[in-house]
């Protein structure tokens, strides 16, 4: 298994926006408007972070009027630290070195 | 506009059955916030990103395997559907495509329905796309051959005896697929390295009797060639049921083998190998037939320019005065003979695939069971009650268990 700690920059991206709202359950479709991902970029790198446990998912309990159950999302305890760290670690890099890997994968895929 | 977007969430609905269970509900969250997504374009790209995902998710692997094969099924038909209505071969192979196509689709399904699925890793998957493109192209050459062999049809008619072997020979082929499938699920435990050293003694051992006679053994100036498949048909099986037996005997992966199984791993090992050798050979010969069948020594009485009663006619006969025997035109009779020599011609190897898989399993049997006492099972490990419990099998690589890291741990 690679370094957990290690992730994309899009992969960054989506725990950044979980981690703004730690405790909030999101939709895919808000995190797709705060990141700018496709879906399909977004939703394989949901799924990896599930299966890693960094996580977790649920579909909503009721049924809304006028739209279909959402299938929502939130950082395990275990995923909010590990996200924290990560872009803790991101953070203080310089920005020439930031805006190198942008767009790219700035490491080995970790999710 | 409208129309395309429901045709594409109609299509991201449907195609998210090719998804493991487990992951189908992501392509589901796709699909119920797409309404969210502003119409147009945005909600286009957001759907056809959700294809996208079924498509990745679903492993590229598998749509790329169903894309391969509906490719080569019907590369089979256009090279063995088509023929002259006068060729006697043309309802053979119309038949032999059309059953092959139709059991090879039916087989996985079959198979993991009744057997289980594919063991995980490299080997098992690479066996099966292999074993299909050996079979399918093996189909199309016998079919091309058949059609040359069989173009002066009124000479060449296809008896009832003749129908039930050529469908016997096919059922046998699809049987060679049968047992490739089973023998690469999870149900069926194979030593570490047992499954690509059968293949690759047996290719190897193909690819050498193809070498020694690519018309077939006992064909032209490779007569000799006959020897050497005895020879091969004994020292294929022995050779990797001792390699298996002494890579089981080695093998210490707790509850994956029972102890003393070599004879049963040389066994499986000998059959797929002679199997292998055989299917390989079969189908180069083949080929080559097909694609140079001028190359085919004639038959017979042809070089001295007879009809095929030449010996009847010898012996004192009257060839038209029976009227149960055929008499071949003399400005026809080069024409028959070629044919007839085309259509026999590669017919050893193909005998061949009837019995080299028990013979395989035979001495494959034999030889594992001796590399087995001769090496012993001091050095295993798997003994005692663990070697009873089913094998730990592992979870396929990317498999979701769950969504929740709860259900997943």
């Amino acid at each position: 298994m690679t370094d957990g700690s290690r992730f994309s920059v899009q992969t960054l991206s989506v725990l950044a926006a979980l981690c703004a709202e730690p405790a909030g359950w999101r939709h895919g479709y808000a995190i797709a408007k705060e990141t700018g991902l496709r879906s399909g970029t977004l939703y394989p790198i949901l799924i990896r972070l599930a299966e890693r446990g960094l996580v977790e998912a649920c579909w909503e309990e009721e049924q809304p009027a006028g739209r279909p159950r959402r299938h929502l999302y939130r950082l395990t305890p275990d995923g909010l630290a590990r996200a924290q760290a990560a872009l803790a670690e991101r953070a203080p890099r310089p920005r020439g070195h930031a805006a190198t890997a942008g767009g790219r994968r700035a490491a080995p895929e970790g999710a | 506009m409208d129309r395309f977007t429901a045709a594409l969430a109609g299509l991201l609905g449907r195609s998210a059955g090719l998804l493991p269970v487990a992951r189908r509900e992501w392509a589901e969250a796709v699909l119920a916030e797409a309404g969210e997504v502003p119409a147009g374009t945005r909600r286009v790209a957001w759907l056809c990103g959700g294809l996208w995902l079924v498509i990745r998710e679903a492993g590229m692997g598998r749509v790329i395997r169903v894309l391969a094969f509906a490719a080569a099924a019907v590369g089979l038909v256009l090279i063995g559907w088509p023929g002259a209505s006068s060729n006697s071969a043309t309802p053979l192979n119309r038949v032999y495509v059309t059953g092959t196509v139709v059991l090879l689709a039916a087989l996985p399904w079959a198979v993991r329905r009744y057997v289980g699925p594919v063991r995980s890793g490299w080997a098992p998957r690479a066996a099966r796309v292999g074993g299909y493109a050996l079979v399918l192209a093996l189909i199309a050459a016998k079919a091309v051959k058949d059609r040359n062999g069989s173009k002066l049809g009124a000479y060449f008619v296809i008896v009832p005896g003749e129908w039930a072997l050529e469908i016997v020979l096919l059922l046998v082929i699809v049987g060679y697929v049968a047992g490739l499938f089973i023998l690469t699920t999870e149900r069926v435990r194979l030593t570490r390295w047992g499954l690509p050293a059968g293949i690759g003694f047996g290719m190897v051992t193909g690819g050498v009797l193809y070498a020694l006679g690519p018309l077939g053994p006992g064909a032209g100036h490779h007569g000799s060639s006959l020897k050497w498949w005895g020879l091969a048909a004994l020292a294929l099986p022995v050779a990797t049921g001792l390699l298996v037996g002494r890579l089981a005997a080695r093998d210490a992966r707790p509850a994956v083998l029972t102890p003393g199984q070599g004879a049963r791993q040389g066994c499986l090992a000998g059959a797929c190998a002679t199997a292998t050798a055989a299917l390989l050979v079969a189908m180069l010969t083949s080929v080559t037939i097909a694609l140079f069948p001028h190359q085919v020594p004639l038959e017979g009485t042809a070089a001295a320019g007879g009809g095929p009663d030449a010996a009847y006619i010898a012996g004192g006969g009257c060839e038209t005065c029976d009227p149960n025997n055929t008499v071949i035109p003399p400005g026809l009779r080069h024409e028959y003979w070629v044919e007839i020599s085309v259509g026999q011609a590669g017919m050893g190897p193909l005998a061949f695939l009837l019995i080299a898989p028990f013979i395989g399993a035979g001495l494959g049997a034999f030889a594992g069971g001796f590399a087995g006492r001769s090496r012993g099972t001091s050095g295993r490990g798997a003994g005692g009650p663990d070697a009873l419990s089913p094998p730990a099998l592992s979870q396929p690589s990317g498999q979701l268990g769950a969504s929740t890291p709860a259900a997943s741990k």
